[in-house]
């Protein structure tokens, strides 16, 4: 029968890490929670297909992920909430521009840092943004042009 | 002539089987709805079939999660989608594998135990003694086996989903440098209900097998010792075969709803 008891406890320790774990779960995946990393926010005109868990990169090395993509009901901007690496800090003047992956791959959101002796606090915004450039719409306008300006195609 | 005979031999065997397995099937779920009921031995069962199995599911799934975490990576990588990782990893583990793989080891574990115990019982003539005492092996052996395979196992396929997704998770924010909290968030804002309940109704026909074809070739043997080993072995064979069949019926059926 010993090995019985460790067997049982052996089971009471899979039913404890998987309670755990969907704690854990609960807690962050729930709308309010601890977070690693501090959060940043951004908007943008158009993020195009940029999704939750997105990279974001400084110089090409990934220093966070994209947290949280909504609309500004008011603005009608995009609103992306960024979660950076705590060991980065950016300068409270960084843009950031949403480059494509590849041609037709994912995007991801590329930083670049500024010169301002400020950090960007957590919570803070980054002001200098450069929305997702259009790639079908650009084509469209070379192969047909419009006579007025298309909105959608911003610089 | 002989080969036509041959085959027939074989078809013939098949059928003979298949409904021979029904027909056990449906006496259990007759024994099951007119009683009456064992409960002492369903807790017994319950505590065999499912507390017990817990460190086996769990080990499975964590390793199995953490593999597929790492797969997924590599392959997501080679269209710069890594990034979408959670979320298939999610997918795989609630719909297929956390209900497939606690199957195959209930497969393993239970169906093998089942149909050695009451093959051992069988070659002892201690189900006829059973019956000589007005007790129904049916209602005493059969259904509280089988009751309790259909309720541990969508509950170990719970346990499973989590410890797998816990395993990916593992994974991605030690090795691959995903952040801890958005992996979890995707994975959450990913998966929809039916992609749990999918898989824990394939675990619910899961359970239903492997308790069926424990008891089935158990309460069948015959041939003292090795006829209990040979029931066995048939036991583990067609339960994870069926497993495996009735997983793709059933993937097929909720892919088109």
């Amino acid at each position: 029968m010993r090995g019985q008891w460790i067997e049982t406890l052996m089971g009471f320790v899979v039913l404890a890490l998987a309670a755990a774990f969907l704690i854990y779960v609960v807690r962050v995946g729930g709308f309010e929670g601890v977070r690693r990393g501090y959060e940043v926010s951004a908007r943008f005109g158009d993020v195009g297909s940029l999704a939750p868990g997105a990279t974001v990169s400084v110089a090409g090395v990934k220093i966070g992920t994209v947290s949280r993509v909504s609309l500004d009901p008011k603005t009608y901007l995009a609103q992306v909430d960024l979660a950076i690496d705590p060991e980065i800090k950016l300068p409270a003047d960084s843009s950031a521009k949403i480059t494509s992956d590849s041609l037709l791959g994912g995007v991801h959101v590329a930083v670049a840092a500024g010169g301002s002796p400020e950090d960007l606090k957590p919570g803070g915004e980054i002001e200098n943004t450069q929305g997702a450039v259009d790639l079908f719409g650009l084509i469209g306008q070379v192969v047909r042009p419009q006579p007025s300006g298309d909105p959608a195609n911003e610089d | 002539m002989r080969l036509v005979r041959a085959i027939g031999q074989v078809a013939l065997a098949v059928l003979n089987t298949v409904g021979a397995v029904s027909l056990f099937a449906l006496r259990g779920l007759a024994a099951l709805l007119t009683g009456p009921w064992f409960f002492g031995q369903l807790l017994r069962q319950l505590s065999a079939i499912g507390f017990f199995s817990l460190p086996v599911v769990g080990l499975t799934a964590v390793f199995t999660g953490a593999a597929l975490a790492l797969n997924i990576y590599v392959g997501g990588g080679r269209f710069n989608a890594e990034q979408i990782m959670p979320q298939i990893v999610a997918l795989g583990i609630t719909r297929e594998l956390g209900p497939v793989l606690a199957a195959l080891m209930l497969a393993g574990r239970v169906s093998a135990t089942i149909a050695a115990e009451i093959g051992a019982m069988r070659a002892t003539e201690q189900i006829d003694a059973m019956r000589t005492l007005s007790t129904d092996p049916f209602r005493y052996l059969v259904v509280p086996r089988l009751v309790a395979a259909v309720i541990a196992l969508p509950l170990l396929t719970v346990v499973a989903d989590t410890i797998g997704i816990a395993g990916g998770w593992l994974v991605a924010t030690r090795f691959l440098d995903f952040n801890a909290t958005v992996y979890v968030r995707n994975t959450v804002d990913f998966i929809e209900g039916w992609d749990v309940v999918s898989g824990l109704i394939k675990a619910t026909a899961f359970g239903f097998i492997v308790a069926l074809m424990g008891c089935y070739y158990g309460y069948t043997a015959s041939g003292g010792a090795r006829g209990v080993g040979r029931a066995s072995t048939h036991a583990v064979v067609a339960a994870a075969m069926l497993i495996f069949a009735s997983d793709y019926l059933m993937s097929f059926w909720f892919s088109r709803l």
